[in-house]
């Protein structure tokens, strides 16, 4: 699989402060790739180094295999950008507004206005005659996508595009980005973890300038020890029985739980109740949350 | 082929802006309103002398025969345009590049892929447009007026005088595209504007280095009357040229550099 998006010992400070310390990720074909990190963690400094609005100190960027140069960046043909907080002519309508990005972009007439329209739709504003002024900031947020996707990007760059919405325009968006990652990557920043659970293939948390994890989001799960099994028999007095069987395991609020457990030790553990007839009121296998890897990752 | 593919659609953007900010109407106003106020002052100045004679009379002063001529017109356009139709060009476009940066409606646009340059041209280019549609027009209502009511010929060299005219104007808005190529708001491009003219105005009075100046370019009486040749504005009019070139030539550069 090619990658679409290449980031390698990305370096950049501002004055003395280091911002970015080395970044080094990979966004794949058709894939939605969350890159997360708390406020003010150089999430926005990476996207715009990558789309050549800011000059690193250090490292390099390709985007489909071309290298981004700072200024005026000839890799921004591939790319579609939403920035975190978008600002758009507010005497235009979302269709001139589009068709202006069209020209800019250098497509066909036809093509523009076909492609407004099918992405008007998308985005839930085809009915919209009204100028961008009176627009609301989801309105906004979802022209800023339209406009991202004009041009029929292979990447999509989305700035934090959930943070400032109602939880109906967040998943209002993200399942307009989970839709759009059909056709094109997209690499969205966000602080929210929930976000990213519910749409991403990938992920990477940014902290002090580097990336401190990065991977499949299955695979990461996977790979994390984490996950516990959780017993509440009806009667607490199996739980000693429990506590004696599995030493490793532990009493815990009326609960057994056994830490670290492999699906072996599932197996096992569920095969003792059965052979015991200890009758359960719940057995629950626990995955780890993306919320509690990323507290891990940030060190709290 | 993408600059000036950028360029002409930008300067479609600037124009819609222009038009549906309600800009476009104000600048026709005034220079219309320029235009005539020039003859109808000129045309008037008889009339309220005469009601004002009376009055005149007798703190000691009296009134009598007073010609109008196409001159009186003429001065008028020299001292008005500079005054109202240049000043306020100057700060009406004053925030046109400063606005977008601060509210970031370039970036969409420039993530498009389209060259910073073609942002300072085009918005360049409207802005000349404007200055000189506008202050031909001005020209044009002055000159048919000054002609209709008296004789034109009286005056001596007025469009070569109204060219140097409109070449500082073109002056003061490269000033404003060079100081916004790095100014944050409206407010130091204004007063960097402002403070070329001034300075240029005070460096005006000294007699050595006078004719050099492009503000040597605002005193016309000389011309008008015929005391002065076109040719003694030679120097003004190449270094304010000059002047220009030097100016846009730097921002360009500055605002490819500068950071959004």
């Amino acid at each position: 699989m090619e990658n679409i998006l290449e980031i390698t010992g990305l370096c950049k400070r501002f004055g003395s402060k280091r911002v970015l310390d080395g970044v080094t990720l990979a966004v794949p074909e058709s894939c939605v790739f969350g890159f997360v990190g708390r406020n003010g963690a150089g999430k926005t400094t990476t996207m715009k180094s990558v789309i050549g609005l800011l000059r690193p100190d250090g490292g390099d960027i390709t985007v489909c295999g071309e290298r981004v140069t700072y200024g005026g960046a000839r890799t921004n043909r591939f790319i579609g950008y939403l920035p975190d907080v978008p600002e758009f002519y507010g005497y235009m309508t979302a269709k001139e507004y589009l068709s202006l990005c069209g020209r800019i972009a250098g497509m066909k007439r036809v093509d523009i206005r076909e492609r407004s329209d099918e992405l008007l739709r998308l985005v839930g504003l085809e009915g919209e005659k009204h100028r961008i002024r009176g627009y609301s900031r989801g309105m906004k947020q979802r022209l800023g996508i339209a406009q991202a996707l004009i041009n029929r990007p292979k990447l999509l760059i989305c700035d934090e595009p959930t943070s400032a919405l109602d939880p109906v325009g967040r998943k209002e968006i993200l399942d307009i980005l989970k839709d759009a990652g059909r056709q094109t990557s997209v690499f969205f920043s966000t602080h929210i973890l929930a976000d990213v659970e519910r749409i991403c293939d990938r992920v990477a948390f940014l902290e002090g300038g580097k990336i401190a994890l990065c991977g499949d989001i299955e695979d990461i799960r996977k790979k994390r020890s984490d996950t516990a099994v959780e017993v509440l028999p009806e009667n607490p007095a199996d739980l000693a029985r429990l506590a004696e069987r599995f030493p490793a395991g532990e009493v815990s609020g009326g609960c057994f739980i056994l830490k670290n457990a492999s699906r072996q030790n599932a197996e096992e553990l569920f095969g003792f109740l059965l052979e015991n007839h200890i009758s359960l009121v719940r057995f629950e296998r626990k995955e780890p949350s993306l919320e509690n890897m990323f507290m891990e990752v940030i060190g709290e | 082929m993408r600059f000036l593919r950028n360029f002409v659609t930008f300067t479609g953007k600037e124009f819609m802006e222009l038009c549906r900010g309600g800009r476009l109407l104000l600048f026709t106003v005034l220079f219309v309103l320029v235009g005539v106020l020039n003859p109808a002052t000129a045309k008037l100045t008889p009339w309220l002398l005469e009601t004002m004679a009376d009055s005149l009379e007798s703190s000691g002063m009296t009134v009598t025969g007073i010609t109008v001529t196409a001159m009186d017109s003429w001065v008028q356009f020299f001292k008005n345009m500079p005054t109202m139709a240049m000043l306020v060009t100057v700060v009406l476009f004053g925030g046109c590049f400063t606005s977008e940066y601060a509210k970031g409606t370039l970036i969409p646009l420039l993530a498009k892929g389209m060259p910073r340059s073609a942002v300072v041209a085009a918005k360049t280019f409207t802005m000349m447009l404007v200055w000189s549609a506008g202050f031909w027009l001005s020209y044009g209502i002055t000159y048919f007026y000054s002609d209709y009511y008296w004789d034109n010929s009286v005056v001596r060299h007025y469009a070569f005088a109204a060219f140097g005219l409109w070449l500082f104007g073109a002056l003061m808005l490269c000033c404003v595209v060079f100081f916004s190529s790095f100014a944050r708001s409206a407010a130091p491009v204004l007063l960097g504007t402002g403070a070329v003219y001034v300075v240029l105005t005070l460096l005006g009075m000294v007699g050595t280095v006078r004719e050099y100046l492009p503000s040597f370019l605002l005193q016309s009486g000389d011309l008008l009357s015929g005391q002065a040749q076109p040719s003694d504005y030679s120097a003004a009019l190449w270094i304010t040229a000059a002047a220009c070139g030097l100016l846009l030539a730097a921002a360009f550069p500055i605002t490819s550099k500068r950071r959004l």
